[in-house]
């Protein structure tokens, strides 16, 4: 259980490491536009050269960014077969039985491949891998500060997600602790039925909760004892200020995205 | 400032409880606590230690009684939320479990947690984190991230987070209690060397007699109540009245006591180990 | 009674993962039937490790663990039954507890292990006072009780289990002094009563020293020292350059031989060394 990467930093020296969070926020959603642009053969063909090429910006070893893909492995492989045999098109290439082959069919499952690929490369090497989670949780507080001006506690939010990051692996080794323990009195968590072991786990659950709560408890005393008072008068001992270096990106994919769409206007290669 | 620098009158807390029936677990606490000073308060489990520490910095409002920190009332009713946060900032806490205190992922952003709530600005709270960090011996930590760090090592992060607010007295509510004797020792360094090297009132609730022998003065509670309040050798002395409160005093100071008994003569006090070892050398030569 | 036979024991964290860590080193071990055994060793050492093989928590990567002579993985089916014959109480074992009363808690244990009704109530009575728990307490709710009660809950919950070998990894973990003795007392009455096997492991010498017939002392994932306390204490020496911190007076008896004063190194109680030095005096 103690395996389990939260968050996935991978800690580097790169561009996008350096790169201002909020920046790299906007950056994402963009990317997944643009991801969207995408119609004919050179557009996916580009989408898949900028996601290779974030990698190499990035400084993920290719090795890491494949695991992160390995997990959506199976929805992959069942999207493109979906498309494989069920699209059909004028252009039959292969007929056995029923089944049916079309060139259009080979061509859309490449290119949702393409696209998923592109999303989950481009949102792990923008925010997961390069980020860390408090520099994330930061960013969207402030992206999302001007909500404060409707009485949205994004501060409080912003509090919550850190404090949750923090906890995420005391929990978990939490509940390692309980499972032996209640292991060592003969639970058994890996036989019976969906219901028996649903039942195994409440003594696993019912600890779990009980520190939790006292846990939050303590934490919530030496918060106060820390002088917290919520986000009022509250300062930042890392405060980026917005420098032109961070701007150029935005330049970068809005002008990536334009030519996608130039590209669809004037027809490459193959078109959905 | 003159005057001591936390005092108490009176001081008394009903636990209250729909379990239980209502307890009072201090009872009519007065007691003054100079600046400087490095005082340990003793007591097994019940005693009413931890709740003392609870009422110094208001996390406990007390039942009756009067707390004055720095000369100012901070029990009196008037009292607003700046008082409240200048007395956080001026008294911190350090608590038991290492786990429950750290708020951040990043060792550096926890400690950096304390200043950003009073405000300070960014490049002074940089400075404070780098210092406070190499003050407890955890500068190369700086970047790790706190769950991975083993008990002893969060201890002094908490220390480091508490120091940042640049606080004139930390209490330790049990702080080695959870720690393997590795942690305890590089925790109680680092509590010495605040005290003996800053000047920072070191406040210490524990149930360990060793720790307690490193203070300059030891406030022993049982049952709510002040038991004695002394130097470490006049506590220890007290043989005796500390067993029948569940407290055992360190085993060199005992077979001192037990030598005495036995009609040897041992002049001078005997609260460490190295007392003990010259009071015997000392007496074999004069043989 | 059985017999607990430990043979080229070795354990990997994260193994085959680029992490990989050496837990355990090749260890043999024989613990000793009807006393009480100490396992010593700083944080890392291994000692958990070790302690969470015994009842096939953890599964070895080499060597075998031998219960009466059979090797608790022969049926790996079987498993959960070598947990009701070796008794693990885990270090801060009240975190544990999850049901609406004490008495049911206890019996969580024996109800695994499908007794019946009226086996499992007898466990449950004997196994409260061996932990020192008054009869009123076992209907209350574990989360009223005191931090102390709820120890001696969990404790409890395992002994009734009847099991040949006690483990107890630091059972008076965060306990006042008044709290520790009482609770190494239960222990070690409950030793004497039952005949069974018990291993505690510790962090204080000072405790071990008191109450257990022989050490075991571990470092990087082997055994450095083992043998009645009085051996092992006679080697403080070692003890220090392990890491773990010796009683007071050992640290007094090794500064007097020191500094050329004739004394017994294996001396570790305050009543010894008062008889020791006191007769330097005549």
């Amino acid at each position: 259980m103690k395996s389990i990467a939260f968050g996935q930093y991978y800690p580097a020296d790169s561009p996008l490491h350096r790169l201002d969070p909020r920046i790299k926020i906007i950056l994402t959603i963009l990317y997944i536009v643009c991801s969207f642009l995408c119609r004919n053969v050179l557009s996916y063909a580009l989408l898949l050269t900028s996601a290779l090429l974030l990698i190499v910006l990035g400084k993920i070893p290719l090795k890491i960014v494949l695991r992160g893909l390995r997990g959506v492995l199976f929805v992959l492989a069942f999207t493109a077969l979906l498309n494989v045999f069920w699209t059909a098109g004028k252009d039959l290439i292969f007929e056995w039985g029923f089944i049916k082959i079309y060139a259009e069919g080979i061509y859309a499952a490449a290119f949702i491949m393409i696209r998923i690929s592109a999303l989950i490369i481009g949102t792990g090497m923008f925010m997961t891998y390069t980020t860390t989670p408090i520099a994330l949780t930061n960013a969207i507080e402030d992206l999302l500060s001007p909500l404060k001006k409707l009485n949205v506690p994004v501060h409080s939010f912003a509090m919550m997600m850190t404090i949750a990051l923090r906890f995420i692996p005391t929990l978990t080794e939490e509940t390692d602790r309980i499972m032996t323990a209640q292991k060592a009195r003969g639970a058994d968590f890996s036989s019976g039925g969906l219901i028996s072991r649903a039942k195994a786990l409440i003594p696993v659950l019912i600890p779990l909760f009980v520190s939790a709560f006292n846990r939050a408890g303590d934490l919530a005393t030496a918060m106060e004892c820390r002088c917290y008072h919520g986000g009022e008068g509250r300062t930042r001992m890392n405060v980026r200020r917005l420098r032109f270096v961070d701007v150029i990106p935005l330049f970068i994919i809005v002008l990536f995205g334009t030519g996608l769409v130039l590209l669809n206007i004037y027809g490459f290669g193959y078109t959905a | 400032m003159e005057g001591p620098f936390i005092r108490t009158e009176g001081l008394s807390y009903l636990y209250e409880d729909e379990s239980a029936t209502p307890t009072l677990v201090l009872k009519d606490i007065s007691l003054q606590i100079e600046k400087g000073e490095f005082v340990a308060i003793l007591g097994h489990n019940g005693s009413g230690k931890s709740t003392l520490a609870k009422l110094l910095n208001m996390i406990l409002v007390p039942t009756a009684g009067k707390i004055y920190v720095g000369g100012k009332d901070i029990t009196a009713d008037d009292i607003g939320d700046e008082d409240m946060l200048a007395l956080r900032r001026s008294v911190g806490m350090v608590f038991q479990n290492p786990d429950n205190q750290l708020v951040a992922t990043i060792v550096e952003d926890d400690v950096a947690f304390g200043p950003e709530n009073l405000g300070i600005q960014s490049a002074e709270i940089r400075k404070r984190v780098d210092e406070v960090l190499s003050i407890v011996g955890m500068t190369d930590y700086a970047k790790h991230e706190p769950h991975r760090l083993s008990g002893g090592q969060k201890q002094r992060i908490a220390i480091a987070g508490v120091l940042a607010m640049l606080p004139e007295c930390i209490i330790f509510d049990e702080s080695t209690a959870m720690l393997d004797p590795l942690g305890r020792k590089d925790v109680m360094n680092a509590i010495e060397k605040l005290n003996r090297e800053m000047g920072i009132t070191v406040i210490m609730i524990t149930h360990y007699m060793d720790e307690a022998a490193r203070a300059d003065r030891i406030i022993v509670l049982d049952d709510g109540r002040i038991l004695f309040d002394g130097t470490p050798s006049y506590v220890f002395e007290q043989e005796e009245t500390l067993k029948e409160c569940g407290l055992a005093i360190p085993q060199c100071t005992e077979l001192i006591h037990r030598m005495r008994d036995a009609g040897v003569v041992l002049d001078g006090e005997c609260v460490t180990l190295e007392d003990c070892v010259s009071l015997i050398l000392n007496s074999l030569e004069k043989q | 009674m059985s017999d607990v036979r430990i043979e080229d024991l070795g354990y990997y964290h994260g193994k085959d993962t680029p992490y990989e860590i050496k837990a355990l080193d090749e260890i043999n071990l024989d613990i000793k039937k009807g006393i009480i055994t100490g396992l010593i060793g700083h944080t890392g050492s291994g000692k958990s490790t070790l302690v969470q093989m015994l009842n096939g928590i953890l599964k070895p990567h080499h060597g075998r663990v031998l219960l009466d002579g059979t090797d608790i993985w022969s049926k790996p089916k079987d498993i959960r039954k070598i947990r009701f014959r070796v008794g693990l109480v885990m270090q801060y074992p009240e975190y544990q507890l999850f049901e609406e009363t004490i008495y049911k808690d206890i019996a969580y244990g024996p109800k695994n292990m499908g007794l019946d009704e009226k086996e499992i109530d007898e466990r449950v009575r004997e196994a409260a006072e061996f932990a020192g728990l008054a009869p009123e307490l076992l209907e209350r709710s574990p989360f009223d009780l005191s931090g102390g009660q709820k120890r001696r809950a969990a404790i409890a919950g395992i002994i009734a289990m009847r099991p040949e070998l006690l483990v107890l990894d630091e059972p008076a973990a965060g306990l006042d002094p008044r709290g520790r003795d009482s609770i190494f007392k239960n222990i070690s009455d409950y030793q004497k009563k039952s005949g069974s096997t018990v291993l505690i492991v510790s962090h204080s010498m000072e405790d071990m020293a008191r109450y257990c017939q022989r050490l075991i002392v571990m470092s990087g994932g082997k055994i450095v020292l083992e043998g009645e306390c009085r051996e092992v204490f006679a080697k403080s020496d070692i003890l220090e350059s392990v890491g773990l911190d010796v009683p007071q007076i050992t640290k007094l008896v090794m500064m007097l031989r020191e500094k050329g004063i004739e004394l017994d190194p294996s001396v570790y109680t305050v009543q010894e060394a008062f008889e020791k030095i006191i007769e330097l005096y005549k």
